[in-house]
């Protein structure tokens, strides 16, 4: 028997930091919230108290904080050819559940994309020409511009604390920072974090080969910081527990630290926990969403009626809430029709690993999730991709996050796999070594897609999401290439040995790589080619938006999360200012 | 030769890397096996450490003289070097800090960490609930108040960790307090990133009074 609540004007689905920025804005505006999370209410005390955050074993092996795979995994397979088996077992990506959403468990690392990453398909078209790209690749515009997100990502950062340093304030390039960033319109809230010897050591390197290296920008605070809503943030004590983790200081920007607080004083906001949203209703004419049925704790089934969706999950989730609420044509890679699910993407990871002599002392777990120091040399369109075949590229950089005993240990290739020989290197070269991450780009292609999965169901009985994915033959050549300029920094930093790893294929979900899951929602300005218009507004459902990294046509060479920040609040105005005074299609197809 | 920390679950509160093997410990674990041990001899630089804090380092209780036994070397050679420099502030230790030579101080702090934890002086008698609260504090944090848990950086039950907070347990509570009140008031600024500033403007007297009894109560 379903149970039907009273109307709200707004339902939002999954309260991790999308949701819960937009539902303070909406709140704030006066507007009746209520926010669906299917996990558990936590917050800096007591859960995220030491020493039982700090179990290694817990949270980085058995992963805790992350969405229960027993109950909701996705399936995955190569190619079309294959039938996808479900994943028992996160590796490659950890899409985290739970109040606070994946956020609380990532690292800090707070990039911005550059101009020409939102035109894409356009900049590469007009620098390198008509031929140039892969014709498999289905990269495109995003919709919105740099500029337009520009105050944006600036609200973001400062409701964060980020640290960092500048390296173009309105056009003018600022010594220290990264020269190749699109203009700020200023300096970041907080200076950068203290940069540890690795960094320095990558610094001294990258510079004497003509480069350019910046710190890292974190958001995990170089001091204390009080952000725009009031509330206040601690520095960070680099105890090297943020990926996979909760801060238990205070330091970590998260949901729990720079919203939460005030969105659940608001009395316009009420937080329902335990609750699995099973679909978002229609009306008749399917293009009309109705409010959403969830299923509590206890098993019981809701129906909560409300004007206005908004659908903040993690990526792939975002994914299958469309398609299981038969919002918007599914993506048919056989005839390339279809948006729901098309230009799936994620991340292309290479690293190199450099190893030094005993009197050469890292004391890599002095870090936190984002201390590091990189270059952009390598990144985006920062250079000349003419007769590489390629497009995209990288950051490089010393970025570390960790020397957690269990997962970190690095030892040189040839080293046997277990047994006496693999302790006596782990011992050798634990605290000798510099792990550089290559943090690649992904583009769309064809090929690359996800979908309702036909055979295999999640513990409500509902269809699971199947994920189609390979590298792209693009992001294989640019990871080689950026992998070679990885390696002649080590060489330059005087590792006695530098060992280089370019992302190879079959992609694996068994490997961790990184949780940059996007598009499968893309935005843009064509209906036939996206799912949501510039304002990740539904182009079928015009009362339903979708905001997450799902909303990416493709991945740029830095981590999602600055990006979405901004698009969060690039939404959060277009209802305000828009939506709200007048419902209805923002953008007209 | 180098040492690193060893307590990777707790986390180094400065990027420092300590040169020399000038016994850093960890305080109450050598504490332990150094009760065991006859102390060894006290360096003459000690003498005008003990006219305070007492023979064995354990503290006085008239005039809020903190126990020094047992605390991390690391920790107590930074306070020296803070009160040379004027970086922490004392009428007392200022002048004594500033006469001290490098290789006295370093023979010092050795010598004051390698001596056991003795049990705590009682300058007051607390509450039971105020050490209740006072635990609930150093353990678990306020939420509301946006305050961590102490034993984040000071060990569980305040056993302290090298280079991050210094041992709190079985320490005097008026001593404590008026520490956490120096650094609410900001005359205490020694320490990285403003941490315990930024957690003792969050504490009200109430909350001072429970967790410093709650500390001092330890080690008995």
């Amino acid at each position: 028997m379903v149970q039907r609540l009273k109307e709200v004007d707004v339902v939002v689905i999954g309260v991790g930091m999308v949701g819960s920025i937009l539902s303070k804005e909406l709140a704030a505006a006066g507007y009746k919230v209520v926010g669906l999370e299917r996990g558990q209410t936590r917050f800096t005390v007591p859960e995220f108290q030491s020493p039982a955050i700090h179990d290694e074993l817990r949270f980085d092996i058995r992963k805790a904080l992350m969405q229960d795979n027993t109950r909701e995994p996705v399936t995955f397979r190569n190619s079309s050819s294959q039938t996808a088996l479900p994943v028992r077992r996160w590796e490659s990506f950890l899409p985290g559940t739970g109040l606070g959403g994946s956020m609380v468990h990532w690292n800090g690392q707070t990039y911005r994309f550059h101009a020409t990453d939102f035109q894409l398909a356009t900049h590469t078209r007009e620098r390198y020409g008509k031929g140039f790209l892969d014709p498999d690749l289905t990269i495109q515009d995003w919709g919105v511009t740099y500029d337009e997100l520009e105050p944006h990502y600036d609200r973001f950062e400062y409701l964060l604390g980020t640290s960092g340093k500048a390296g173009n304030l309105h056009g003018q390039v600022q010594p220290g920072g990264d020269p190749h960033e699109s203009p700020r319109s200023r300096e970041y809230p907080t200076p950068p974090q203290k940069e540890h010897f690795q960094g320095a050591m990558f610094r001294k390197a990258a510079m004497g080969l003509g480069y350019h290296p910046f710190p890292q920008p974190s958001s995990n605070l170089s001091q204390p910081y009080t952000n725009p809503e009031g509330l206040k943030l601690n520095t960070c004590v680099f105890c090297g527990f943020c990926e996979r983790y909760a801060c238990e200081h205070y330091a970590k920007s998260t949901p729990q630290t720079f919203i939460l607080p005030v969105l659940l004083a608001n009395p316009n906001f009420e937080l329902r926990t335990g609750c699995q949203v099973q679909r978002i209703n229609l009306d008749s004419t399917k293009k009309r969403a109705t409010g959403v049925t969830y299923i509590d704790a206890a098993g019981r089934e809701f129906e909560q009626p409300a004007s206005l969706v908004i659908t903040s999950l993690f990526a792939i989730n975002n994914v299958r809430m469309m398609l299981l609420s038969g919002i918007g044509k599914p993506y048919d890679p056989g005839t390339g029709k279809g948006v729901v699910g098309r230009n799936y993407a994620y991340q292309t990871m290479s690293s190199v690993a450099s190893f030094f002599d005993e009197d050469v002392i890292i004391n890599p777990f002095m870090a936190s999730g984002a201390s590091g120091t990189l270059i952009n040399d390598f990144a985006g369109d920062n250079f000349d991709h003419s007769g590489l075949g390629f497009i995209g590229g990288a950051f490089i950089g010393a970025v570390n996050t960790n020397g957690r005993p269990i997962q970190y240990h690095p030892t040189p290739p040839g080293t046997p796999k277990w047994g006496k020989g693999w302790k006596d290197a782990v011992v050798k070269y634990y605290n000798h070594s510099v792990m550089f991450s290559l943090h690649g780009s992904s583009m769309s292609q064809r090929q690359n897609y996800a979908d309702l999965d036909p055979t295999y169901r999640d513990a409500w009985g509902q269809p699971l999401l199947r994920i189609t994915f390979e590298f792209p033959q693009n992001d294989l050549k640019m990871a080689e290439y950026v992998t070679a300029r990885g390696v002649e920094i080590g060489k330059a930093m005087g590792a006695k040995q530098v060992a280089g790893a370019p992302r190879k294929g079959p992609y694996t979900t068994q490997q961790y790589q990184t949780t940059h899951n996007t598009g499968g929602t893309v935005m843009g300005s064509d209906p036939s080619t996206s799912v949501v218009n510039r304002y990740l507004q539904s182009w079928d459902v015009p009362n339903v938006f979708v905001v997450g990294a799902s909303a990416y046509p493709q991945n740029a060479s830095w981590n999602p999360t600055g990006t979405l920040g901004a698009l969060t609040y690039w939404v959060a105005d277009a209802l305000k200012n828009k939506y709200l005074k007048n419902p209805g299609h923002l953008v007209t197809a | 030769m180098t040492r690193i920390n060893t307590q990777g679950w707790k986390g180094a509160l400065v990027m420092v890397t300590v040169v020399g093997s000038c016994g850093i410990q960890l305080s109450t674990a050598n504490a332990a096996a150094a009760a065991a041990k006859p102390s060894p001899p006290a360096p003459p630089a000690a003498a005008a450490c003990q006219a305070c804090h007492g023979s064995k380092g354990e503290g006085m209780v008239e005039g809020d003289r903190p126990r020094i036994a047992g605390q991390a070397a690391y920790y107590l050679d930074k306070q020296l070097r803070d009160f040379a420099s004027g970086s922490r502030q004392s009428a007392i230790m200022s002048p004594i800090a500033k006469t001290l030579s490098d290789a006295d101080r370093a023979k010092i702090v050795v010598y004051f960490a390698s001596l056991p934890m003795p049990a705590a002086l009682a300058s007051t008698a607390p509450t039971t609930a105020q050490v209740s609260f006072g635990r609930q504090l150093a353990f678990e944090g306020a939420e509301a108040k946006h305050v961590q848990a102490c034993d984040n950086c000071h060990g569980p039950e305040g056993s302290g960790v090298t280079f991050s907070g210094p041992a709190l347990a079985g320490q005097l509570a008026p001593y404590l307090a008026a520490q956490l009140k120096s650094w609410q008031q900001g005359s205490r600024r020694n320490d990285a990133g403003s941490l315990m500033s930024s957690v003792a403007v969050r504490l009200d007297d109430a909350d001072i009074a429970a967790v410093t009894s709650y500390y001092a109560s330890l080690g008995k």
